[in-house]
C-alpha cells in the first residue's frame, strides 16, 4: 500500500473505510437482536424468581440436583461419542475422495452432501422407519436369520449416537477432505520414493499435513452436537436425556423459567469453555509447528 | 414507493373493520383434536356469534400461555389446557376468572368445576395393547400389566409422572378411591415411584407425545402401551391390531381459559358459552373419542348409542376408574415429576 499523504484523499479514505464498516451494520444488528439480547434476557431470567423477585436461588438448585449433571455427563458422552465415530469414519471416507479423480470426487461428493439438503426431521423419522423393531433392518436381520429376535437399535443411547452421526459426518468430513486435497501430490510421491510404506505414507505425510482439517471438522462436531435436541427427543426413547431435553422439560414440566435459563447458560458455558480448550490447542500445534520447523 | 401507499391504505381500510366483526383468538393443540374442535365446537359457534375466529396451535399450551403473559404480549383470547395444567395456571394468575354469568354454571358437575379454567371434554389414561401380542388374553388389571413374568412383552409409557403414578398405585392393590388419600401421605409418592421403578427394565419407549404413542401401537413397536383413549380408538378404527380397556382409566378433563389481559375477554367467554353447548361437545364425538363433561349432552341422543362405549366418562365405564385430582397436582406436581425424573436417571 503507498502512504496517503493529501490531507483531502487520507479524509476520502477515512470516509471509504467508515462506509464499508456501515455495511456490516445491518448483520450487526441482526445478530444483537436475535443473539445478544436474548441472551441477555436469560441472564436476567436465570436470577429471577417466578414472582420475579432477584435470586440466586436458580443456580442452587440447578447446580444441587443430581438430574442436571447426569444430563451434562449425558451430552457430554452423546458428542464424544459422536466425534470418535465421525474422526474414525470420516477420515479414511476424506482420504477416499481426496485420492480419487476429479470426476469420481464429485460424484462421491454429492452424495455425502445430500443428506445436509434433507430436513433434519425427516432424517431422523427416515431412521425411525429403518432401526425400529420391524424396521427395515431388523426385518432383513431376522429374514435372513442373522438374529433370532430384532436388535434394540432405536430407542435408546445406539439410535440417538447412529443419527446424529448421519448428521455430523457431512460437516466434519468438509474440512478434512478441504486439506487433504490441498495437499501436495509431491511430497506424498517424495515419501514413496524414499520406501515409505502406504501405511508410512498415510501416518508421517498425510496425517498431520491434514490435522489442521480434522481439528476444525472436530470442532464443528463438537459445538454442534453439545446442542442437539431433535435426534435425543425422537430416537432416544425417553431415556436419552442431555442438557438440551432437560431445558425443555424444565419449561414445559415445570414452567420453571428460572432454572432453565441456569441450564441454558449451563450449556453456553459448556459451549465456551470447549471452544476455548479447542483454539487454545491450535495455538500450541501451531507454536509447535513452528518449532519444528525451526530446530 | 407506491406500493408501501396502497399498504398503508390497506392498513387503515382493515382497521377500520373490526368495528363490524369482532376477532377472537383460540389457541389449540392442533392436530386431528384440535381440527375436531374446530369443526364441531368453535367454527359453529363463530359463525352464530358473527365472529372472525383465528386459530393458533400449540403442543404446550401451559408455556405458551405463561410466555404471553408474562412477556405482556397476550395474543391469544382463549387457551386450550388440561385441567392440571389449567389449575396450575390460575395459581400462577395467568388467568381470568370466568364470567359464569355469560357461561351457565350448571353445565358442569360439581366436582369437575373451575373458577379458572372451563372443562369441556374428557379422556382416560388407558391400557392397550397389540392384540397380535395377546390375542385372547390381555392383562385385564393394572397389577397385571405389571406382571412382566405372566405378560411378557415391551411397555411403552409416558415420560411424565402425571396419570402414571396414580396407575401405578392401582397396580399395587389402591383401590380407586384410596389412591389420592394414599398419595396424600408422606410415603405415598414413594412407594408409587418404586413401582414405577420395578417395571422400568421392561419399559422400551418412553413416549413424549400423544401421537408418538398411537404411531408405537401402529407400528408393533410396543405391545402395552399406556395412552389416552382418544388415540387408541383411533388405532383401532384405522384397523390397527390394538385394543384397549377403561378398566382403572385415569380420567382426565380438557378445559378452556381465557389469558390473563386477553384482548377481547368478553368476546372470548361468549365464544366458549357458545362452543360449549351440549349439542357442539356431544358433535365432538364424531371426530374424537373425548367425552362431554356436561351431563346434558349424554341426554337426549345426542351421541349415538354404540360411541357411548368409547367414552372414558360414559356410565358404563367410569365404575374402576379414577378422576385426576387437578388440586392435588397443583400443589404435589413439582414433587412429583422431580420424583419421577430421578427414578428415569436411576
Amino acid at each position: 500500500m503507498t502512504a496517503i499523504v493529501d490531507p483531502a484523499l487520507a479524509a476520502d479514505a477515512r470516509r471509504e473505510r467508515r462506509f464499508f464498516l456501515s455495511l456490516s451494520l445491518p448483520a450487526l444488528f441482526i445478530v444483537g437482536l436475535a443473539a445478544i439480547l436474548p441472551i441477555l434476557w436469560i441472564i436476567r431470567q436465570s436470577f429471577l424468581t417466578t414472582g420475579g423477585e432477584y435470586t440466586v436461588g436458580n443456580y442452587e438448585k440447578v447446580l444441587s440436583s443430581g438430574l442436571t449433571w447426569s444430563a451434562l455427563l449425558t451430552t457430554l458422552e452423546l458428542s464424544l461419542g459422536t466425534l470418535v465415530i465421525c474422526i474414525l469414519l470420516g477420515t479414511p471416507l476424506a482420504l477416499a475422495l481426496a485420492s480419487a479423480r476429479p470426476r469420481v470426487a464429485n460424484l462421491l461428493m454429492a452424495f455425502v452432501m445430500l443428506p445436509l439438503w434433507t430436513s433434519i426431521l425427516v432424517r431422523t423419522y427416515g431412521w425411525l422407519v429403518l432401526l425400529r423393531r420391524d424396521g427395515l433392518i431388523n426385518a432383513a436381520l431376522t429374514g435372513s436369520g442373522l438374529t433370532a429376535e430384532p436388535l434394540p437399535l432405536v430407542y435408546n443411547f445406539t439410535g440417538t449416537l447412529i443419527g446424529m452421526v448421519h448428521y455430523m459426518l457431512p460437516l466434519f468430513l468438509l474440512p478434512v477432505y478441504a486439506a487433504m486435497r490441498d495437499i501436495d501430490a509431491n511430497l506424498v510421491r517424495a515419501a514413496a520414493s524414499m520406501g515409505a510404506t502406504l501405511g508410512h505414507v498415510i501416518r508421517t505425510v498425510i496425517l498431520p499435513l491434514s490435522a489442521g482439517g480434522i481439528f476444525s471438522g472436530s470442532m464443528i462436531v463438537f459445538i454442534y452436537t453439545i446442542g442437539f435436541f431433535i435426534t435425543p427427543a425422537v430416537l432416544g426413547g425417553g431415556k436419552v436425556n442431555p442438557l438440551s431435553i432437560r431445558i425443555e422439560r424444565t419449561l414445559s414440566t415445570f414452567q420453571d423459567w428460572g432454572s432453565a435459563s441456569v441450564l441454558g447458560i449451563l450449556l453456553l458455558v459448556l459451549m465456551a469453555l470447549i471452544g476455548v480448550m479447542f483454539l487454545a490447542a491450535r495455538r500450541l500445534m501451531a507454536r509447535n509447528k513452528v518449532g519444528a520447523a525451526h530446530a | 414507493m407506491s406500493w408501501l401507499r396502497i399498504s398503508l391504505a390497506a392498513i387503515a381500510v382493515s382497521a377500520a373493520l373490526p368495528v363490524y366483526a369482532q376477532t377472537v383468538t383460540i389457541t389449540t393443540a392442533g392436530g386431528d383434536y384440535g381440527n375436531a374442535m374446530k369443526e364441531a365446537m368453535w367454527a359453529p359457534a363463530a359463525k352464530e356469534l358473527g365472529y372472525d375466529v383465528r386459530e393458533e396451535t400449540q403442543s404446550d399450551g401451559l408455556a405458551a400461555l405463561k410466555m404471553q403473559v408474562t412477556a405482556g404480549t397476550v395474543t391469544t383470547d382463549i387457551i386450550h389446557l388440561g385441567s392440571p395444567e389449567g389449575a396450575q395456571a390460575a395459581a400462577q394468575s395467568l388467568l381470568e376468572p370466568l364470567d359464569y354469568k355469560i357461561i351457565d354454571p350448571n353445565s358442569v358437575p360439581a366436582g369437575a368445576k373451575s373458577d379458572y379454567c372451563y372443562p369441556f371434554d374428557s379422556y382416560g389414561t388407558v391400557m392397550s395393547w397389540n392384540t397380535k401380542a395377546f390375542d385372547e388374553n390381555p392383562p385385564k388389571t393394572w397389577a397385571e400389566f405389571w406382571d412382566v413374568a405372566k405378560f411378557s412383552g415391551r411397555r411403552a409409557l409416558r415420560a411424565n409422572a402425571q396419570d402414571l403414578i396414580e396407575i401405578a398405585l392401582l397396580s399395587d392393590g389402591v383401590a380407586p378411591a384410596d389412591v389420592y388419600p394414599v398419595l396424600s401421605t408422606p410415603e405415598g409418592l414413594a412407594r408409587a415411584i418404586k413401582r414405577l421403578e420395578a417395571i422400568k427394565p421392561n419399559v422400551s419407549v418412553w413416549w413424549t407425545s400423544g401421537a408418538q404413542s398411537a404411531q408405537l401401537l401402529k407400528d408393533g413397536e410396543a405391545d402395552l402401551v399406556v395412552t389416552w383413549n382418544g388415540r387408541a380408538q383411533t388405532v383401532k378404527a384405522d384397523g390397527g391390531a390394538v385394543d384397549y380397556t377403561f378398566k382403572g382409566s385415569v380420567i382426565g378433563t380438557d378445559c378452556l381459559g381465557v389469558p390473563k389481559g386477553a384482548p377481547n375477554k368478553e368476546a372470548a367467554m361468549k365464544l366458549i358459552a357458545a362452543m360449549t353447548q351440549p349439542a357442539r361437545v356431544a358433535k365432538l364425538t364424531d371426530f374424537i373419542a373425548y367425552g362431554p363433561v356436561n351431563p346434558a349432552a349424554y341426554e337426549g341422543g345426542l351421541i349415538p348409542e354404540d360411541r357411548l362405549k368409547t367414552l372414558a366418562t360414559a356410565p358404563e365405564n367410569a365404575g374402576t376408574s379414577v378422576f385426576s385430582n387437578a388440586d392435588w397436582w397443583v400443589k404435589n406436581g413439582e414433587a412429583a415429576q422431580k420424583a419421577f425424573d430421578e427414578m428415569m436417571n436411576r
